[in-house]
């Protein structure tokens, strides 16, 4: 393919303007030993050859029923989601530094912005940053940031990858990072926050529903985080707010999370983003783009890209985070997510995922060689369960019937030997569950 | 204008529902239970697509217009990259998959960083990164950790002034302390003003070539003498690489790591900001230090993931990095390959030079008669008309462009940076050059007061950003 | 016209200083909130900070910049202009009186020297 506009006349007349007989001439200033040879780049197929050679590496892949999560999630996807960021004139657009010639992005964003602060109960989002695990350790250094302190309690039962990559973000810091151990119970406990809280710890940041899919009893860890004029931090599943607390119900000065459950495929964990809410005297200090409502000249509303010398185009080394991109497209989808169910349509959205969880749950646990790992505990759409079988010829035999079993935790410590954490969503059929059932009883 | 979401007619039944095959079975305890009111709207699905249709139409994108922006790049994103990255193979596939499950999507991952390093003259890619920004501060922790690994106390960074803003703060969020280099009057680096500040606490000097004045750093090999000689490392910012696809490599230049942003060079979407991918190539002595895990092929010729990388850096994000970016700027490079490449890089370049050719005579570059793949324009004559770049950009507006990238880089007044990519013709090229030509020598000096007023013929006039910042309103009441 | 009161003194960072005693009320000049225009946010040092000639403990922000205040004496921050938190145009309309910054205890009487008048500190804008 070749996607330059090609006219011999055209390249004539500007070889002309410029004064020079090829194009080689433009590239005398590179030394000629430092020129590269002839690359060995296979190429140049037209649309139809890529079709049938994508669609042979696509082959490779395998898509699966799945009944697993740990951080991305098969969701329905409304039809309009799928139109709306199908639109050129938001795909091929630039960021929105022109703001009279980008009145469109900006305003979802704005409007996303809003829907973002009425489901975390939170006064400020910004534009949305890379991921879920990167808005976490956003939410660190913004913490480290507004408090003078340099230490930073984080639970245990927070997504490894995202502990893994806030350990990267620090990782040439001296900044102290103390894990608060789970309980046996899946949860973390007061007592626990408690024995590692002093005065220089800048954040607590708790995941709920946690890693293990319990939901955490955020209101206690909050107020033991308070007591020492910590900020608190929380990771949060967005789905989930239509049932379980609000982060400004429990005085979260932060929250946090992965946006890809709000419209967004999987895509193999890429592409996503993460959404930062805060509350409204940390706006100054919030990384990322954050769009702002004013008027133009006739005084009619209009939205511009604001509080920009936080950011590193202006304030370089100064800035309060290096970011530069939104993942614009993706905040784009949640807000025409967010935007199509109404109060009660939301809250069934979490209640349905609830149920199905439930009603898996209560069907495996029951299943010879299966058991419940942490007794009483509210979950959302995840869950524990621990197995005598094995559980590699279990998935094994799942994977031959095109289905993606649960998450093996055996590696994680000892404790977790032998438990594995399933996922069950809205998009799992009543069928597909009782299938999965039959499955793992003949195990 | 268009209406927010909350102005939108209300309907009891919403766009979208879901029902339970299995009943609801929702018990909370209070304690956990959400009593805050949501609000969200409820809408219809006929007025949200009414609503975000009407919004799609206030944008300017490269499927309207032109796009003259430098240092950004926004080049054409062909549409058999979006086609094949909707196939349900990739974007239904979960990060957890067995590995037998998605080679597919590692091999495409395990090529495009082979292809990437046939490029740029790397031996290794990670493909982690999210962006541009995220692939120098992935870059920078790298360095951190190799001269730890040698036992150096390196803890600087040096940093031209024409540089991008990203550099100075990355390095900063890495743990360096930055040491900024005046650059010259075209954005080049002198050697000796170099050697005066290349002390033995310094870790890597960041450049961008061609730099962000569009000129190619002639003095690259003697640079890279100099810094290797005091043991330092020299990093490339990718961000211009589309001007020497196939022409020259930062490999063979002397650059030991780098970072790449995959809109500006291969094509994928920008999206209207993002998501991206800023894959970081490094040569061989710092592929320990890559983030964790690494996607090989084993002697079985399968795609394997390695964590077991003890002197990693660590994870940058969760899971793998941008996959559906990253595969269609794979796809891009299966569309052109090596000949392909090169004849973009020369496209850009002459389309460029060709835009300079018609604007050098009559206004003020400071960076000479020729350039690589973008240059920039000094308006500071027009200052005495009372009229600044941001005017001039504006009115660009009102003709249906898309304004140049404007005030960067830093050290140069009242700039306009000016970057035509390889996929706009001649005739487009030569429509806004008169556009711009007439606003800067007919209207600046007839209508000034149409220039501090423009955008004029937009549906929203000129915007107060002043008042959107003292008093911020950030969400709907 | 730039106004430069003559009861004031100033630094070559555009920061005047207004004695009384051991205290001194610290603002930025005409000419500065000129130079950065319109004033939308402002930063400010926290009470009883103590702090170090030449530091930079508050930020001026324009829309499309930002700027360091330094003190241009060591001491302890003893208050500070909070109307400028909620309407940082004050520093715009009246640089010198509602629109100052901060107050500050010093002490070292010898830094007062490097302090300039005001007709050193016109000659320097």
């Amino acid at each position: 393919m070749n996607y330059t506009s090609q006219n011999k006349k055209n390249k004539d007349d500007m070889f002309r303007t410029i004064g020079i007989k090829n194009v080689n001439e433009l590239f005398d200033v590179i030394p000629k030993d430092l020129r590269a040879k002839k690359l060995n780049i296979e190429g140049e197929k037209t649309e139809q050859e890529l079709l049938n050679y994508f669609s042979n590496i696509a082959s490779k892949n395998k898509t699966l029923v799945s009944f697993r999560g740990a951080g991305i999630y098969d969701h329905y996807i409304p039809s309009l989601v799928t139109e709306v960021i199908g639109r050129s004139e938001f795909w091929t657009a630039y960021t929105p530094y022109q703001a009279e010639a980008s009145q469109g992005t900006l305003q979802t964003i704005f409007e996303y912005q809003s829907l973002i602060c009425a489901i975390t109960g939170l006064d400020t989002s910004n534009a949305s940053l890379y991921d879920g695990a990167t808005a976490a350790a956003e939410a660190i250094l913004l913490s480290l940031r507004v408090s003078n302190r340099n230490t930073i309690l984080i639970s245990q039962a927070l997504h490894p990858e995202y502990i893994q990559t806030i350990k990267t973000y620090l990782g040439n810091s001296n900044v102290k990072i103390v894990i608060i151990n789970v309980s046996p119970n899946g949860s973390i406990k007061e007592s626990s926050v408690e024995a590692v809280m002093n005065d220089d710890v800048a954040a607590v940041i708790i995941q709920s529903p946690n890693y293990f899919g319990i939901v955490e009893d955020m209101h206690a860890l909050s107020y033991v985080v308070k007591r020492k004029k910590s900020l608190f931090i929380a990771v949060i599943n967005p789905l989930s707010l239509g049932i379980f607390q609000a982060p400004s119900e429990y005085n979260a000065d932060i929250a946090v999370g992965e946006g890809q459950v709000l419209g967004s495929h999987m895509g193999f964990g890429g592409v996503t983003f993460g959404f930062m809410a805060a509350k409204k005297e940390l706006k100054w200090k919030m990384p990322g783009r954050i769009v702002g409502q004013t008027v133009d000249k006739n005084n009619e509303r209009g939205f511009v890209l604001t509080l920009q010398s936080r950011e590193q185009h202006i304030r370089r080394e100064k800035a309060t985070s290096n970011i530069c991109t939104n993942a614009s497209l993706n905040a784009l989808a949640a807000c025409v997510f967010l935007s199509g169910w109404g109060d009660y349509g939301f809250k069934n959205l979490a209640e349905v995922n609830m149920s199905k969880a439930r009603y898996a749950f209560d069907r495996i646990k029951l299943l010879d060689g299966f058991s419940i790992k942490f007794e009483n505990k509210i979950f959302f759409n995840e869950f524990v369960i621990k197995t005598q079988k094995s559980i590699k010829r279990m998935n094994e035999v799942l994977l031959k019937n095109n289905i993606l079993g649960p998450l093996d935790l055996s590696d994680m410590n000892e404790f977790l030997k032998n438990c594995v954490l399933f996922c069950v969503t809205e998009q799992r059929t009543k069928l597909e569950i009782d299938n999965l059932i039959k499955i793992l009883s003949e195990i | 204008m268009e209406k927010l979401l909350n102005e939108l007619p209300s309907s009891d039944i919403p766009a979208y529902n879901i029902k339970s095959d299995v009943g609801i079975d929702v018990k909370i305890p209070e304690s956990l239970r959400r009593n805050l009111a949501l609000g969200l709207p409820s809408i219809a699905e006929s007025d949200l697509l009414r609503h975000f249709t009407n919004l799609s139409r206030e944008n300017y994108a490269l499927s309207t217009g032109f796009y003259p922006l430098g240092s950004c790049t926004m080049k054409y994103n062909p549409l058999i990259n979006e086609r094949i990255s909707k196939n349900e193979a990739f974007t239904l596939i979960h990060p957890y998959q067995p590995i037998e499950s998605v080679q597919g999507t590692l091999e495409i991952m395990y090529e495009f960083g082979r292809d990437l390093c046939e490029l740029t003259g790397m031996d290794y890619f990670s493909l982690q990164q999210a962006a541009g920004a995220h692939g120098e501060f992935a870059g920078l922790l790298m360095i951190a950790e190799y001269f730890k690994s040698v036992n150096q106390v390196r803890t600087k960074i040096i940093v031209p002034d024409s540089a991008h803003g990203t550099n100075p703060s990355s390095a900063f969020f890495a743990g360096f302390d930055i040491v900024h280099l005046e650059s010259e009057v075209d954005g080049s680096i002198s050697p000796r003003k170099l050697k005066e500040i290349l002390t033995k606490e310094v870790a890597a000097i960041m450049l961008t070539v061609p730099n962000t004045l569009g000129v190619f750093e002639k003095s690259i090999l003697e640079i890279s003498k100099i810094v290797h000689e005091n043991g330092s490392l020299l990093y490339y910012d990718g961000a211009n690489l589309n001007a020497l696809m196939g022409i020259v490599r930062p490999g063979d230049m002397g650059f030991d790591i780098m970072h790449i942003n995959l809109h500006k060079t291969f094509a994928a979407p920008h999206g209207g900001g993002g998501p991206g991918s800023g894959p970081v190539g490094v040569k061989a002595f710092l592929e320990p230090f890559l983030p964790i895990p690494r996607i090989e092929k084993n002697k079985y010729s399968e795609f394997v993931l390695n964590y077991k990388k003890s002197e990693s850096i660590g994870r940058l994000k969760a899971f793998f990095g941008n996959f559906l970016i990253i595969l269609r700027s794979y796809i891009y490079i299966k569309a052109l390959g090596a000949e392909g490449l090169k004849n973009v890089s020369e496209r850009a370049v002459l389309n460029a030079n060709y835009m300079l050719a018609r604007f050098k005579n009559r206004i003020n570059v400071p960076a000479g008669d020729r350039c690589m793949h973008e240059f920039v324009l000094s308006l500071k004559l027009l200052l005495k008309n009372n009229i600044r770049t941001l005017d001039v950009s504006k009115r660009l507006l009102d003709y249906g462009f898309y304004a140049p990238t404007i005030y960067f880089p830093l050290i140069v007044e009242e700039a306009m940076m000016i970057e035509p990519t390889e996929t706009e013709s001649k005739e487009m090229l030569d429509d806004f050059i008169d556009v711009l030509i007439k606003i800067i020598f007919e209207e600046a000096v007839l209508e000034p007061q149409k220039l501090n007023e423009a955008p004029i013929n937009m549906n929203i006039k000129r915007l107060n950003e002043v008042e959107a910042a003292r008093k911020p309103i950030l969400r709907w009441k | 016209m730039i106004n430069i009161p003559q009861n004031l003194k100033y630094t070559k960072t555009h920061e005047w200083v207004k004695i009384d005693g051991n205290r001194a009320k610290i603002g930025i000049t005409d000419f500065a909130q000129h130079e950065i225009t319109d004033i939308v946010h402002v930063e400010l040092p926290e009470m009883y900070r103590q702090v170090k000639k030449s530091q930079s403990v508050s930020v001026i922000e324009s829309v499309k910049s930002a700027f360091d205040i330094y003190t241009p004496l060591s001491g302890k921050i003893i208050g500070v202009n909070n109307a400028v938190l909620e309407n940082p145009e004050i520093v715009n309309q009246s640089p010198y009186e509602n629109g100052y910054l901060f107050l500050i205890e010093f002490i070292d009487t010898k830094e007062l020297d490097d302090l300039l008048d005001v007709d050193d500190y016109k000659k320097l804008i």
